[in-house]
């Protein structure tokens, strides 16, 4: 290789590593804000801030609103995760060891709700309960973010089971064993991971969430995400980025668990 | 009657078939999306052809008023216009971008392959009020970005980013950034690195082994990630509301605003359906262009 050659891709190299490193800043910038502004001094939300203080934790942990807001947010979670697990798991299993048509015809209908944008899917369910007089709103919020958590466990499944021997199944069944037995004893264990990560994913896309829970939302019950859009829109301060630096520190808690009982790249290629 | 006794003994035989364990394990699923997908969206065209009332949310009745209320109204009109070219410039910006990234992160080894992974899943699950209103300080007229800007010298007077059209791209690319990586490096991942070293050995420059090895394996990806970019960018809420003035607003927006303060229900259910068609339309369209058939969006 001539001289130039070697310049130009050292140039290159260069040039390639700037723009990810430009690119990965970008994208942890407004986390830094977000964490940032959640300790400032003053009313208004100013970056860089112009002093700290721990004044809007306190207001934060001393009002009545949000911690409601907080406790019916990990209802919801909850409620989503394990309807969307229960679902999502024993679905995938079905269409795994299936091609019955509706095992066909079943996984683009669950992807659906995923690419439509959310405000169709807030009006179309917001119009539905209303018809049928179902008018519970933690269960009408938590079907909302079980359509968009079940498509994510189901997938994260398929891929899971595709990967378990099934052979060891067959063996438990051989020996007589009942299916809910060979479940629990054989399949479960090989998939714990998986289940697991399926969860979290559900708990954390739920608690994140707040275009349909806004639609669905009723005077007692709103998430942490809705109250903190609505505080946004009366004035811009600092006490929404100490709920964000909680949502955020959720976040990162979930995707370390799950990178740790996996790794970061088996968790890139599935979500 | 024979017909109903032979679909008896086909049911019976399936239930204690093989088979019988998987009807079991799919049909609370598959009630599911009935119940609350299915069932609901035919709710939603059915409420479209009500009436709109003065009082109280429809006017029960049978009319193609609130279609024709949309197609005559400007303001519709417009609003249908600005989510599209929203939709195709935050998605052309966030699938090349998103292919630069996911190569890097594809190319990248280590501590660092695990940060860039990183860096893009946060995001992803991070909720949209976090993703919008944290680019107000940066990018308001006397917020960071325009500090930087003038301190280097670059602009004289501050310019408004937000409110305004920059704030609302930055906003939605930033949004659906995430998810574009991820469709086009799901894909690279399986890609064999020994190809593109075969290119460059028969002496193919970077650039061109890239371009012309790499982008061509990444297509399915690029396909996905252009379909699910534009597909949230035209039914943008977060990043319009929050870092756009009153000249951006999108058919979301109004939608929000139809359901829950005008209360004008089959306006709102019109305009949804109208423009879910035009998308499907547009999604279909580019998939077609991009990988030559249609389908392949299953793999998401």
């Amino acid at each position: 290789m001539s001289e130039v050659e070697l310049s130009r891709e050292r140039a290159e190299d260069v040039l390639f590593r700037a723009g990810y490193w430009l690119l990965f800043a970008l994208i942890m910038l407004p986390i830094v804000v977000v964490f940032v502004t959640s300790f400032q001094r003053g009313q208004y939300l100013t970056f860089p801030p112009h002093g700290f203080s721990l004044q809007w934790y306190r207001q934060f942990f001393a009002s009545a609103e949000w911690l409601s807001a907080v406790r019916d947010s990990v209802v919801i979670g909850v409620g989503a995760s394990v309807l969307s697990t229960v679902l999502g798991v024993m679905g995938s299993l079905a269409v795994q060891r299936s091609d019955s048509t509706l095992a066909r015809v079943l996984p683009p209908i669950i992807l659906l709700p995923l690419l439509l944008p959310p405000v169709v899917i807030g009006l179309t369910l917001l119009i539905y309960f209303n018809r049928i007089g179902f008018t519970n709103t933690y269960l009408n919020i938590i079907v909302a973010h079980t359509l968009w958590a079940t498509p994510l466990v189901f997938f994260v499944m398929q891929s899971v089971f595709a990967r378990f021997d099934w052979d060891l199944r067959d063996a438990g069944m051989d020996l007589g064993a009942r299916p809910s037995r060979v479940f629990y004893h054989v399949v479960l264990p090989n998939v714990r991971g998986g289940v697991l990560i399926s969860a979290v994913v559900a708990f954390i896309v739920s608690l994140q969430e707040f275009i349909m829970a806004m639609f669905l939302k009723s005077y007692g019950v709103q998430t942490v995400p809705v109250l903190a859009w609505t505080s946004l829109q009366s004035s811009l301060t600092p006490l929404v980025s100490v709920v964000s630096t909680f949502l955020v520190a959720v976040s990162i808690i979930g995707v370390l668990v799950s990178a740790a009982l996996m790794n970061m790249e088996w968790l890139a290629e599935r979500l | 009657m024979a017909g109903s006794e032979s679909m008896f003994a086909w049911l019976g035989e399936r239930i204690k078939g093989r088979d019988s364990r998987n009807v079991f394990l799919i049909a609370p699923l598959a009630a599911f999306e009935l119940a609350f997908f299915v069932i609901p969206f035919l709710i939603l065209v059915r409420m479209s052809l009500n009436a709109s009332a003065q009082a109280g949310p429809y006017q029960p009745g049978f009319t193609l008023g609130a279609y024709r209320a949309v197609f005559a109204s400007d303001l519709y009109r417009q609003l249908v216009a600005f989510s599209f070219e929203l939709g195709v410039a935050a998605t052309v910006i966030s699938v090349f971008l998103a292919l630069f990234y996911a190569y890097a992160a594809y190319r990248a080894d280590g501590l660092r392959k695990s940060l860039l992974l990183f860096s893009i899943i946060l995001p992803l699950l991070t909720t949209l009020v976090v993703k919008t209103y944290a680019w107000r300080p940066l990018l308001a007229p006397r917020g960071v970005l325009n500090d930087v800007l003038l301190g280097l010298g670059v602009i004289g007077s501050p310019i408004q980013f937000a409110p305004g059209i920059v704030g609302t791209v930055i906003g939605q690319v930033y949004i659906v950034f995430p998810y574009a990586v991820l469709s086009i490096y799901s894909v690279l991942s399986t890609m064999d690195w020994d190809t593109v070293e075969a290119a460059r050995d028969l002496g193919a420059s970077r650039p061109r082994s890239f371009l012309e090895v790499v982008v061509p394996e990444a297509l399915p990806g690029i396909a996905v990630a252009t379909v699910v970019s534009f597909a949230w960018s035209v039914g943008a809420y977060a990043a319009p509301s929050q870092l756009g003035s009153g000249a951006q607003t999108t058919f979301a927006m109004e939608i929000e605003s139809l359901m829950l303060t005008q209360f004008d229900y089959p306006t709102g259910a019109a305009l949804s359906l109208l423009m879910l068609a035009a998308m499907l339309v547009v999604s279909l369209g580019v998939l077609r262009l991009l990988t030559g058939s249609i389908g392949g969006v299953e793999g998401v």
